[in-house]
């Protein structure tokens, strides 16, 4: 499965997540552009993503950051 | 695109020329990777018990930082494309990188672990297919964990934290929590598992709190402005 992510670095937060299956890679990365751009055009800076995993659970394993805040993270258990 | 246009993009990102043309340019280079990132991708999924993530293009954001950061062209960068893998421990890790070290003709390793890049401990390894370029990072579930952490403290507060910049107080934390770390995993460490859970828990709360407050502060500094 493949995720969009347009995450907003100074809030620290995800702005919108889109989900494409795998057999849709160049539509996502169409996609990736034309939001790329269009954050552009607007004077918008912000971080747009592509991940692929076998699920959501996955990248909210190994790209923690885009889904939780720092107070969630410190509650990892060690 | 040629070796030189590539690199004269990079000099233009570099300078934040990050107009239309560049943007479309700069994807068009990255979707060029998407022939070796997918043979990565299926070989190690095919071939290791393991469930890598990809990220099959680095962000502009991403890229352009780098760029400013380190005096390398942009045919130079070898995490264009990339994915993750997350193990449990050290030999979990160490028994990934044997097997990709098995797994593909061309392979360099850099281990961050023994010598922490500001903290940051882990193993990359560059895969090469066809002469580009794909990373694949391995980190435990501790290295995994500070590595969120300092990207998130770079998010929220100061973007040169990662890099051995921000106040006096987030890197100590960082680079405490690394050393600490890095004693855990050696098998080596000062104190006993639970008192070190309990002081980077605590210590991790304050530097929290000390985060809202300065995000509060700041805030309340921008609504006094005149407007």
């Amino acid at each position: 499965m493949i995720f969009l992510i347009d995450y907003d670095r100074t809030k620290g937060e995800i702005v919108t997540l889109r989900r494409f299956d795998e057999s849709s890679k160049h539509e996502a990365a169409d996609v990736r552009l034309e939001l790329e751009l269009s954050l552009h055009r607007q004077g918008i800076d912000r971080e747009v993503v592509l991940l692929e995993a076998e699920n959501e659970q996955a990248i909210r394993k190994t790209h923690r950051r885009y889904f939780e805040n720092l107070e969630e993270l410190a509650k990892t258990e060690l | 695109m040629t070796k030189s246009q590539i690199d004269r993009l990079g000099e233009r990102l570099k300078e934040g020329n990050l107009n239309e043309e560049n943007l479309r340019l700069l994807d068009e280079y990255r979707r060029s990777f998407s022939h070796a990132y997918e043979r990565v991708i299926n070989i190690i999924r095919q071939n290791l018990n393991l469930e890598p993530t990809g990220r099959p293009t680095k962000s502009t954001q991403s890229i352009v930082q780098k760029l400013r950061r380190e005096s390398i062209r942009l045919t130079q960068m070898q995490d264009v494309a990339g994915c993750r893998i997350t193990v449990e421990n050290v030999r979990a890790q160490e028994e990934a990188i044997r097997e990709l070290a098995t797994l593909f003709e061309k392979v360099s390793v850099s281990d961050r672990r023994r010598t922490p890049s500001h903290g940051y401990r882990a193993v990359h390894v560059v895969v090469r297919i066809d002469d580009i370029a794909v990373e694949v990072q391995v980190r435990t579930s501790l290295q995994h964990l500070w590595a969120e952490l300092s990207e998130k403290l770079a998010d929220v507060s100061v973007p040169e934290i990662k890099y051995g910049g921000g106040s006096v107080l987030e890197r100590d934390y960082l680079a405490r929590f690394s050393r600490v770390i890095a004693e855990v995993e050696i098998g080596e460490p000062e104190q006993d598992y639970p008192t070190i859970k309990r002081v980077l828990s605590d210590e991790l709360r304050t530097m929290i709190s000390y985060l809202s407050k300065l995000g509060s502060e700041r805030k309340a500094k921008q609504n006094d402005l005149p407007h």
